[in-house]
């Protein structure tokens, strides 16, 4: 797909227009960086030569036209970040389906992060970018790359310390689901404490959560354990053909996805290794696979439509 | 004598959750067969719509909308018992799917605002049944996990508990629904 759509003139322009400020970025940053290394060595030189405020006169020298070279490094890099993922990310889009586009200083809001009920923990440093809103066929969908973040104080001997830990880092996908319900059914990744849960639940039902659906098809609860607030509505929901399709979405990611069905729509978090739609500063944009990534992450998202059957419209919900 | 004492009182309280927890899954049988009941009553209650409209555009169904109104009254009687209603319901649906198969030789009908919202809702019925029964089958399985396995069996036999058959799909279900096969016999 790459090797086609860098071919599109008015992506190619693009490309070689960002990739002169790329080099330019890229000389900026090597430059000051190199800048504030020789200020570090004159000041240590200076200082063990000629004393302290020699040294310091020295590395100020090289520090200040470094800290310059970074700057100006800095002030071009927020229209190339924008440039790249309107000019290059919004064309993938728009080829792949003209009602596709990307907002990047936007993405999904906390409220609606929490409200998904995705992760039972709730974020103390939260932040979104890159929303990309669309349809395929009939079916309105969006994402947005999230990093939602919660902490822990750690003692130490000098006080506390706080640590962070990932909620998640990766991407929220949500579309309009094909069917109306009122409840909410979520599917989490199965782990000690929920597999506890679930044996508790079913075999001492008075200890065990009494929301958990047992469900029929192996595979899915072998992966999964699903929450819900109607057990009869969860199956509506989670029919055996729509279970086999989430089994096959999860196979094709890395870690197992969490999955909630709320206000007739349907979440998806994805845990990713990497930063999508970011360009690179020091490897060329005309490198061929360079933008390998994230056009199949873009394909990926746009199929889970697909993928899930959720153009299918029998419903009374059109 | 402390550790006797807390192994006792462990013991009591993991009798009594499992206690209460035959009781919850025999109760959960019963609310869940209730759950199917109402959705077939609601599906019961589309079929006079969905006669009318179908009557008005079709010539050659008359045979077929008489058998499912034959079905449904037979289905809301009073002296249906819940087992008629399930077997009568199948019926039914079988019956009006043979009937959304012969709608393709009446345009005019499929092209229908009515016909068509029944026909999503009949769908989406359809569905809700099914899930109705899914729930009824596990909660049903789970039950008779309780009841035959230890510890559970023990409790079991005291409050006269016994494992229950669960709804098993008929061979209309599992076959291909043909109209002509259906209301031809």
């Amino acid at each position: 797909m790459e090797a086609f759509f860098v071919q599109d003139p008015s992506v190619s322009t693009a490309l070689n227009e960002l990739e002169l400020t790329r080099k330019y970025i890229a000389r900026m940053n090597i430059q000051g960086i190199a800048c504030i290394a020789l200020a570090v060595l004159v000041f240590i030189a200076g200082n063990s030569f000629a004393g302290v405020e020699i040294g310091v006169v020295l590395g100020l020298c090289a520090l200040i036209p470094g800290i310059v070279f970074l700057s100006r490094a800095g002030s071009r890099s927020g229209a190339y970040k924008s440039g790249f993922k309107q000019k290059v990310i919004g064309a993938a889009l728009t080829r792949m389906d003209s009602s596709l586009s990307m907002q990047p200083d936007q993405g999904i809001p906390e409220h609606e992060f929490v409200s998904s009920r995705l992760f039972v923990t709730e974020p103390d440093r939260y932040n979104a970018e890159d929303l990309v809103v669309g349809k395929a066929g009939k079916t309105g969908f969006y994402f947005s790359e999230v990093h939602a973040e919660y902490k822990t104080e750690v003692r130490t001997k000098n006080g506390t310390r706080t640590e962070w830990h990932d909620i998640l880092s990766g991407i929220v996908f949500c579309a309009d689901f094909n069917k109306d319900f009122r409840g909410f059914t979520v599917v989490r990744p199965q782990d000690i404490g929920s597999k506890l849960g679930g044996w508790f639940s079913k075999h001492v039902f008075s200890f065990g959560s009494n929301d958990v659906v047992e469900l029929e098809n192996e595979a899915f609860s072998k992966l999964f354990i699903t929450h819900s607030t109607d057990q009869v509505e969860a199956r509506y929901i989670l029919t055996p053909a729509l279970m086999e399709r989430i089994c096959k979405l999860n196979e094709l990611c890395a870690y197992t996805v969490s999955l909630s069905f709320i206000d007739s729509r349907m979440y998806i978090a994805f845990p990713l290794d990497r930063n999508y739609f970011e360009p690179p500063v020091f490897t060329s944009l005309l490198k061929p696979g360079i933008l390998d990534h994230d056009l199949n992450i873009l394909r990926f998202m746009y199929n889970i439509v697909k993928d899930l059957d959720l153009n299918t419209r029998i419903w009374t919900k059109q | 004598m402390l550790i006797a004492g807390i192994i006792a009182v462990l013991v009591l309280i993991f009798g009594i959750g499992i206690y209460n927890s035959l009781i919850n899954k025999k109760n959960q049988v019963t609310n869940a067969f209730s759950a199917i009941d109402v959705m077939v009553k609601k599906r019961f209650d589309l079929i006079p719509n969905l006669v009318e409209v179908v009557k008005q555009y079709t010539g050659h169904e008359a045979g077929t909308l008489e058998k499912i109104t034959e079905l449904r009254g037979r289905a809301i009687s009073p002296v249906a018992t819940e087992g008629d209603k399930l077997a009568l319901d199948q019926q039914i649906g079988a019956a009006v799917k043979g009937l959304m198969v012969s709608v393709e030789n009446y345009p005019e009908l499929k092209a229908n605002t009515n016909f068509l919202n029944l026909q999503s809702t009949w769908t989406e019925s359809e569905e809700q049944i099914a899930a109705a029964r899914r729930n009824y089958n596990a909660t049903v399985t789970s039950y008779n996990n309780a009841v035959m396995q230890f510890p559970g069996n023990m409790f079991a036999g005291m409050l006269g508990y016994v494992p229950m058959p669960v709804l098993a799909a008929s061979e209309q279900e599992r076959a291909n629904i043909s109209a002509k096969e259906l209301f031809n016999s």
